[in-house]
């Protein structure tokens, strides 16, 4: 048997939708769903090797072909960028990078350049770019909705899911920026030297998409 | 201040012993194996005018060159690249030479990568240019040259063509801006297969579209030219899955046990010099190609002499890393014998480790005022021989 296909997923929600969607392909994910505090389980019957990283680190590791594949969300990737494939949308893992402001804030009116709280810099400097509008961009660690409230920024860019935590600290969302989903993505060698068993991954992968 | 006069700078680092020897072999290996073919090495200076790599066609993105200035403040670079300083030579001093001009160089090249990706600033490049021919005699010796390349180290190797006339026809056909075309190419050179998708479903649904949207998934081996030719019915196209059928034939052969030939009509790659042949080349392990090339056959024109070119540069340091990787290190050479001299008998100690050397032995002089010393350092460093000069020592002769 070859060495198995090393695949990163995304530790937590995307891990478990992985998780079940391999279960729904057919294959024995016992060792990942009682993983312990292990971060490299086998999936022998598809001859798989399941890495548990971040995010970014995910993509570090398929870009660097240590791992031939990887699941990671589209905000991660328009957040790094790098040389990879990006072969399936998974489907799951839907939400979306959204420009929010205050409440009847009237964020385009006016002169002055804005100031924009996020955790996504370079997602927020690219759509703001796109409009030829300057903007001065904040990096912010934890809960960006902060930001406006104590008014250090005009709005923020972050992911939107219900909406719920804006609206519960009087901010809306006023414009979307981007739809995230999960997404597949492979190393450029590892599909070509082992497109075989790759693309026999994907076909069935695709099958089973809802 | 801060002084940083302890570390080297990201990007660089400095190669010890047995990894500065798997280095230097790879080089004379690769550098050898061009000249048994015939190509003449040449060597363009490290620092180059800006303007070089900042043509009309093909330009590097400011923010990856390293730049200074030269004494009557014009702009210079740290060369990112060895293909276009040789096109510049061409055109220049070597424009009256005969045709084809075959030349291999190794050299480094500079580029800023992003910081704390594990991503070299320096990189080696080894490789060939051959200059003045369109013929297909020549795109298969820079091909067969490509798959030496690779086959010489021993390890499982890919290596792969693809031709950027299948993606410029399909986009010509397209109703769409230069800007609409250059984010199609983007995405199929990263496969991004939704995107991809759902951009091209905004220009409608036709037999162009359709043969984009799978022009990435067209990789594989022969298989992929029936399946290229059902769905791409076109008489440029058809033209050049032709040829490249034939040279992927005629290179299969040569690939030996180890290594396989495979094609990708999705290769589009963002160096836009190439204006045909695209070659890659992958080593199995290594999650980065490690020999890229294609033909250019307008390059050159830009410094003014219009003349068809085809090359490759194989990455040093990919090959470097590969080998590391699978645990094969050339020995270091032994040292034969260490030369000790008694006080006063300094010059003649020298003398005889000349001969010695001479006889082809690695040969030490101790630098140490006792002989009890110099054999602690034999032994230590496993020197089978100490050789000691004093009055009472004949000089070693032939």
């Amino acid at each position: 048997m070859n060495k198995p296909i090393r695949i990163a997923l995304t530790k937590g929600r995307l891990e478990k939708d992985t998780v079940g969607l391999f279960e729904k392909l057919g294959f024995d994910c016992s060792a990942v769903r009682e993983k312990g505090r292990k971060l490299i389980l086998p999936i022998p019957d598809g001859n798989l090797e399941v890495v548990l990283a971040k995010a970014n680190d995910v993509i570090t590791y398929v870009e660097h072909g240590v791992c031939d594949m990887g699941v990671v969300g589209k905000d991660t990737i328009m957040e790094m960028s790098g040389k990879f494939y990006e072969l399936v949308d998974l489907g799951f893992g839907r939400c979306k990078f959204a420009l929010a402001t205050k409440k009847d804030y009237d964020f385009y009116s006016g002169y002055g350049i804005k100031t924009i709280a996020t955790k996504y810099p370079n997602v927020s400097r690219s759509f703001f770019e796109k409009k030829g509008m300057d903007t001065e961009i904040i990096k912010i660690e934890g809960s960006v909705e902060l930001a406006p409230l104590l008014e250090l920024a005009d709005g923020i860019v972050d992911i939107v899911e219900t909406g719920t935590t804006l609206k519960e600290n009087g901010l809306e969302v006023i414009e979307d920026v981007a739809p995230i989903s999960a997404r597949l993505i492979a190393n450029t060698v590892s599909l070509k030297m082992r497109q075989a068993e790759i693309e026999k991954l994907i076909k069935m992968i695709e099958e089973n998409l809802d | 201040m801060r002084n940083y006069d302890l570390i080297t700078p990201e990007g660089t680092k400095d190669l010890l012993f047995v990894e500065c020897t798997i280095r230097r072999n790879i080089e004379k290996t690769l550098i050898e194996m061009f000249k048994s073919r015939g190509y003449s090495e040449i060597i363009t200076p490290g620092l180059e005018f800006f303007d070089v790599f900042n043509l009309n066609s093909q330009y590097f993105p400011q923010e990856n060159l390293y730049k200074m200035t030269d004494s009557k403040g014009r702009l210079l670079v740290m060369r990112p690249d060895s293909t276009m300083p040789i096109a510049r030579v061409v055109a220049t001093r070597l424009r009256d030479a005969d045709l084809p001009l075959k030349l291999c160089y190794d050299q480094t090249v500079y580029r800023t990568e992003p910081a704390l990706k594990g991503r070299s600033d320096e990189i080696v490049q080894a490789g060939i240019e051959l200059i003045g021919s369109d013929q297909k005699m020549a795109d298969l010796e820079v091909i067969s040259a490509a798959v030496d390349s690779l086959k010489t180290f021993g390890m499982e190797f890919s290596l792969e063509i693809g031709h950027i006339g299948v993606f410029k026809a399909l986009a010509d056909k397209l109703d769409a801006t230069e800007g609409e075309k250059e984010k199609i190419r983007k995405l199929i050179e990263n496969k991004n297969f939704p995107a991809l998708n759902d951009f091209l479903d905004t220009f409608g649904n036709n037999s162009i579209t359709g043969a984009l949207k799978k022009l990435p998934a067209l990789f594989g081996g022969e298989e992929v030219f029936e399946k290229a030719e059902e769905l791409i019915a076109d008489d440029t196209i058809s033209v050049i899955l032709e040829e490249l059928r034939d040279i992927y034939c005629e290179i299969s052969d040569i690939c030996g046990n180890s290594g396989s030939i495979t094609v990708d009509l999705g290769l589009v790659n963002k160096t836009d010099y190439y204006t045909g042949l695209i070659i890659k080349g992958y080593l199995q392990g290594q999650g980065e190609e490690v020999l890229s090339g294609g033909r250019y056959d307008k390059l050159i024109s830009e410094f003014g002499y219009d003349v068809p070119a085809i090359g490759f540069a194989v990455n040093v340091n990919g090959i470097e890393k590969a080998i590391i990787k699978n645990g094969v290190f050339p020995a270091e050479r032994e040292i034969d014998a260490i030369v000790y001299a008694e006080p006063g008998f300094e010059a003649a100690a020298l003398r005889s480790a000349q001969v010695l050397r001479k006889k082809g032995l690695v040969v030490e002089t101790a630098l140490f005022n006792d002989l009890e010393s110099a054999r602690e350092y034999a032994i230590s460093r496993k020197i089978a021989k100490v050789v000691v000069v004093d009055s009472e020592s004949k000089e070693v002769t032939e």
